[in-house]
């Protein structure tokens, strides 16, 4: 009798070790590819990368459990448990970024348009004599260029490239910024040439 | 029988071996170290296998020595490959550094020429394009994103070879040495005439945008000028603002014109209607376009640009006009000199 209650005493024990945390694991795995389809390579790329470490540990504390006698998963489940809890709270996060980065792109836009705008008034304004003609022509093409420019910024912020947007919309600003002030400078030879001839 | 068994701690090294791939991985081991870094975490995992299958050892029996050692020699490993990444950050970083000044240098080298031709249209909106891409790779190099700014650089490559392409067509001519020793000819020519005949000669050099008046075959005196608007191309055909090269002469003296005091000039001479003929069959000419004429040289000053005339401030027209008869030699050349502006500009592009 003694044997047998020890036997079943033995049974219990192995039977009480659980078996290991496939669904929890499966869960969380699909929790971190939801975040980097939502993008959290390019808009959180370091909180993926630590989400990924942890999906490495867990995988690491199963396969610890897995060469002992006396099994128990617990720790890798509530690890699992945290993982998915996170990686799901990452999304919102960011879509609020992709969406701050967009808004970002599409003002640094906004700016550069206004700009490159600057220097076709001005130009339209700038007499064209003799003395300014061949700078006047010459801005007209650099204002030219600047439009091919911000073309190109609006196709990638349609792709939802915001960041190379928002780099190329900077410098188009600082470019179409440099024209006006070259075309005040011709306007302002061309009046002190008049000036000159009275 | 259940009481708890405790075996030798797990190593320290595991945990800050973790911290430290962490780390290469944010300072950039799979951009500028890719192949090290990947063999850092292949040992890393190699370790902690060794660490998980000790572990699973009854606790009498586990030793972690041989892991502890592995994973030590790791960090050792780890820190010089830190080392490495920064000291190729940096060199990336230099490299871009001389890169963007390399390029600022041949844009405005490009922009210059432009202008020394008056092309200001379509290699001026490419070299403006260019302009914007290097703005773009300043900002990502302050950033640290070396190969986004590397992408630029390709970009503003391109467009520095457009911006080339479109100007060699006119300024090639002015470092073609057979071109320029025909120029020289054509002037040598024209002095030696003025000196046999104690005449007075003109002589119009387009690179550097002067009137050299020749008396008796010696150099009287030198004016700053203004020529067509694409100026340093030779003249082919009506409304290409041009200005012609060759040898004419003076056909008619207008003491009132447009533009002040005027020359006219027998443009288009002989080699003028030749070429334009020949042009006109290889169909680089509008079948409606004529050759064009009414050349001058007229005052109304020499700042900006004609349609293909040569002009001058108005008291230098007068001196000019006060020296000159109908049948004086003009010679309209774009440089005698082999390094003129424009070869000079050339070099280093």
């Amino acid at each position: 009798m003694g044997y047998f209650v020890l036997a079943i005493a033995v049974v219990f024990m192995f039977a009480g070790c659980g078996s290991p945390p496939a669904q929890e694991l499966d869960a969380a795995k699909a929790s971190i590819q939801g975040a980097a389809a939502a993008g959290a390579e390019k808009y959180a790329p370091e909180d993926l990368k630590k989400l990924n470490d942890r999906l490495s540990a867990a995988n690491d504390e199963i396969k610890a459990q897995e060469g002992k006698w006396f099994k128990s998963y617990d720790k890798a489940k509530e690890m699992l448990v945290k993982l998915k809890a996170d990686a799901d709270a990452l999304k919102p996060t960011i879509a609020a970024k992709k969406e701050q980065a967009k808004n970002n792109a599409t003002a640094a836009q906004n700016a550069a348009k206004g700009a490159v705008d600057k220097a076709k008034n001005l130009l339209a304004k700038a007499p064209a004599g003799k003395e300014s003609r061949a700078e006047i022509e010459a801005m007209k093409a650099d204002v030219k260029g600047l439009e091919e420019g911000l073309a190109e910024v609006g196709k990638l912020v349609a792709a939802e490239d915001y960041r190379p947007a928002a780099d190329k919309a900077k410098a188009i600003s600082e470019k179409a910024a440099a024209v006006s002030d070259q075309v005040k400078k011709a306007m302002e030879k061309v009046a002190a040439a008049k000036k000159a001839k009275k | 029988m259940f009481f708890r068994c405790t075996g030798p701690p797990i190593p320290r090294e595991v945990k800050q071996a973790e911290i430290l791939e962490h780390d290469l991985w944010g300072t950039g081991g799979p951009q500028y170290a890719p192949q090290e870094y990947q063999s850092y975490k292949f040992a890393l995992r190699k370790a902690k296998d060794d660490l998980i299958r000790e572990s699973s050892k009854f606790f009498l029996f586990r030793d972690y020595g041989y892991v502890q050692a592995e994973l030590r020699a790791l960090l050792k490993e780890g820190e010089r490959l830190r080392i490495a990444i920064q000291n190729r950050k940096d060199s990336r970083a230099s490299g871009v550094e001389r890169q963007i000044a390399a390029a600022q240098a041949r844009i405005e080298k490009l922009g210059r020429l432009a202008s020394t031709v008056n092309e200001g249209y379509l290699a001026r909106r490419t070299l403006t394009k260019a302009g914007v891409a290097l703005i773009e790779a300043d900002l990502l190099h302050k950033k640290g994103e070396f190969d986004s700014a590397q992408e630029r650089f390709n970009r503003l490559n391109g467009y520095l070879g457009d911006a080339q392409e479109t100007l060699a067509p006119i300024f090639t001519r002015y470092t073609d040495q057979t071109q320029i020793a025909k120029w020289r000819r054509w002037v040598e020519e024209t002095v030696s005439e003025s000196r046999n005949r104690g005449s007075v000669a003109i002589v119009v050099s387009k690179i550097d945008r002067r009137l050299i008046l020749y008396q008796t075959g010696s150099l009287f005196k030198s004016y700053p000028i203004a020529i067509g608007r694409n100026g340093s191309s030779s003249k082919l055909h009506a409304g290409d603002r041009a200005t012609p090269e060759g040898k004419y002469w003076i056909v008619r003296k207008l003491s009132m014109s447009k533009y002040y005091k005027a020359l006219l000039i027998n443009y288009p001479n002989e080699d003028d209607k030749d070429m334009f003929v020949s042009a006109k069959k290889r169909g680089k000419i509008p079948r409606s376009v004529g050759i064009g004429g009414r050349v001058e040289i007229h005052g109304g000053g020499k700042d900006g640009m004609t349609y293909g005339c040569i002009a001058l401030d108005n008291d230098h027209m007068d001196e000019i006009f006060a020296m000159v008869d109908v049948g004086t030699n003009v010679t309209i050349v774009g440089s005698t000199d082999d390094d003129n502006d424009i070869s000079s500009a050339l070099e280093g592009l």
